[in-house]
């Protein structure tokens, strides 16, 4: 996804140009990325990650891979520009159709540019999967995948037999994203054409039997009708600032105390 | 029969309790409905639910449609998703507009009925609206058009850069979710009538591949960040855990306060998710906002840059915080807040009636 702490990249109809954004990986995927790889260690697994987008979005597989992911997939076509979520879940779940049968899918909560949290669960309904979003925990036993799930003022229990799409809540276990990082090995394989050609696929819809027709503008129900900046929110703030701190402190109180916001009333009696 | 052109809202109740998102919804579907002419129905779903029907009819709707069934008694996806379903099929032709609640189930359920139905849903959105559209794309000629009275469905976009106002104006349903405490509810009419229908939905075994196990609500152990009068948040700029009493004994001289963190203290481990505020946490609007050692990043802004009076502490006189609080100390928070506290505490007289006895 793009960088969203960049200004670069945002087209005048609204959709964002993500060859021109900075890109970065949604650090909601970290959350489910950390979450794979946990499970590789504590029961077995092989972790492919999937990634959408112009060419250089190869650059999170390779965080993907120093991670601890064992096989990277980039889905990248012209015919998926300006996809909405509905597009969007479209595309991936034929990739997931594509590598074949998998225990789990995982994906982030949301991204920090759409923050939709759509497309998780829409790839579920297209593959016809269970879900479990706002996942904060997660244990297996054989087939049986136990699971906490977020919700508001407490949390749901849950079983569900695999297979299952989960997406991580960013409530999980903090994130410790260094651990089984492996930057050296990434490296060493990254150089070896054979081994990088066995681990990166790099796929178009073509390769993945999708419709063209189901992807980007033309595939996406939604449109970006307009949009607006933000102004600069600001200029008005009252500032104090000086050698004394007791000073400042009670310059602060007494413009409280003018301005009449009623201050007083919301303090302790 | 259920008039198919309203304005859908659909319930959130969780174990009985109708949630405040719903009273939001409804206003905000009154207010489209009047546009389109029309009225408002509302989905309630769930196990012994018939009897809120009236209370919905009292927020606002004009027809209530339940699906009361042992089945929904607890939240699941698929079951919920197979009554939305249903009652859908039941209506013919699809509604014009489906609102959700912006929360942990909206956002679980909408996306898959969207994606079931293959329209479009708007997450999130702030401000919703009625009017006119003309597609001029050229990328393909059958979308190409002008399109009156449909939803307009607003909301931040790009990390909160910018403002989007987004369209779905070939197909109904068109849905969009909305935040919790964005929309303004209705004064509850408990004089308004309506109707009520009752749909049944034939579920398939595939519906109940998740087995809720228990469900848990702990209230005394929420921190009510979205309630609270007063919160006072702590950043990375506190440097450590223990930084954190700073902030709680601030906290502790208002009436009704929380202790609130930015991402960065949350994710360095100082203190659990659910005090965080922020893109990534809790939206609050409190009346008071205090920010120590948080620099104000557009994540945490967005977060709760419409609290009545933000006043910010932190030492970078060129912090971002400093663009938008209304008040600022530029200063080392050890030293500031303590005085802060004092200071605060004589203002509110404490120490006059002490003077006086």
């Amino acid at each position: 996804m793009p960088d969203t702490s960049s200004k670069a990249g945002v087209n005048p109809d609204g959709t964002i140009d993500r060859a021109r954004a900075k890109r970065m990986l949604n650090p909601f995927d970290r959350y489910a990325l950390q979450k794979a790889i946990e499970i590789k260690r504590a029961y077995g697994a092989e972790v492919t990650c999937v990634t959408m987008g112009p060419p250089p979005a190869a650059e999170v597989l390779v965080e993907a891979f120093e991670h601890g992911a064992d096989y990277g997939v980039l889905l990248t076509d012209k015919r998926l520009a300006a996809s909405d979520t509905l597009a969007t879940a479209y595309a991936l779940h034929k990739v997931v159709r594509y590598l074949g049968e998998c225990d789990i899918v995982l994906t982030g909560l949301q991204t920090t540019d759409g923050d939709t949290a759509q497309v998780g669960p829409q790839i579920a309904e297209r593959l016809g999967l269970a879900q479990i979003t706002y996942c904060e925990a997660l244990s297996i036993s054989g087939k049986t995948l136990s699971a906490r799930r977020v919700v508001e003022g407490g949390h749901q229990e849950l079983e569900v037999q695999l297979p299952v799409l989960i997406t991580v809540a960013n409530s999980a276990t903090p994130l410790d994203y260094k651990r089984f990082a492996d930057v050296a090995g990434v490296k060493e394989f990254l150089r070896r054409p054979e081994e990088k050609e066995r681990r990166i696929k790099i796929v178009s819809l073509d390769t993945i039997q999708a419709d063209g027709a189901r992807t980007g503008l033309v595939g996406s129900p939604t449109v970006v009708g307009k949009t607006w900046k933000l102004g600069e929110i600001g200029g008005s703030c009252t500032l104090f600032q000086g050698e004394s701190m007791e000073r400042e402190v009670e310059e602060l109180i007494g413009k409280l105390r003018s301005d009449g916001k009623g201050v007083e009333e919301l303090i302790n009696g | 029969m259920a008039n198919p052109n309203n304005v859908v809202v659909v319930a959130e109740q969780l174990q009985g309790d109708l949630q405040q998102i719903t009273q939001e919804l409804m206003g905000a579907a009154r207010g489209l409905a009047e546009k389109l002419n029309t009225g408002v129905s509302c989905f309630l779903l769930g196990h012994g639910v018939t009897p809120m029907a009236e209370r919905l009819i009292h927020y606002g709707a004009d027809e209530v449609v339940v699906v009361d069934d042992p089945q929904l008694k607890e939240y699941a996806t698929l079951p919920y998703r197979r009554a939305v379903i249903g009652i859908l099929e039941h209506l013919k032709t699809p509604p014009p507009i489906i609102l959700m609640g912006a929360t942990t189930i909206g956002r679980d359920l909408a996306p898959r009925i969207a994606a079931y139905l293959e329209t479009g849903l708007t997450a999130d959105c702030t401000e919703l609206d009625i009017g006119d559209y003309e597609h001029k794309g050229k990328a393909d000629p059958t979308k190409t058009g002008t399109f009156s009275n449909i939803l307009y469905a607003i909301r931040p976009s790009f990390g909160e850069s910018l403002k989007a106002r987004i369209l779905g104006p070939w197909k109904n349903p068109q849905m969009a979710t909305t935040r919790i405490g964005v929309m303004q509810a209705l004064p509850v009419d408990a004089t308004r009538k309506g109707a009520v229908y009752t749909v049944s939905v034939k579920f398939e075994p595939d519906d109940f591949r998740v087995k809720v196990v228990k469900t848990v609500r702990d209230v005394s152990a929420t921190i009510n960040l979205t309630g609270a009068k007063v919160i006072v948040s702590g950043g990375f700029g506190l440097g450590n855990a223990d930084g954190f009493e700073v902030v709680r004994d601030l906290a502790s001289i208002f009436k009704d306060s929380v202790v609130g963190a930015s991402r960065r203290a949350v994710d360095s481990g100082w203190i659990p998710y659910a005090h965080q505020v922020g893109q990534t946490g809790k939206t609050v609007r409190p009346d008071i906002y205090i920010a120590l050692g948080i620099s104000g990043a557009i994540q945490h802004r967005v977060g709760m840059s419409h609290s009545r009076i933000i006043i910010a502490v932190n030492k970078d006189p060129d912090a971002p915080i400093f663009k938008f609080a209304h008040y600022g100390i530029v200063g080392d928070l050890y030293q500031v807040a303590p005085l802060l506290k004092k200071e605060l505490v004589k203002m509110a007289g404490n120490v006059g009636i002490k003077a006086g006895a």
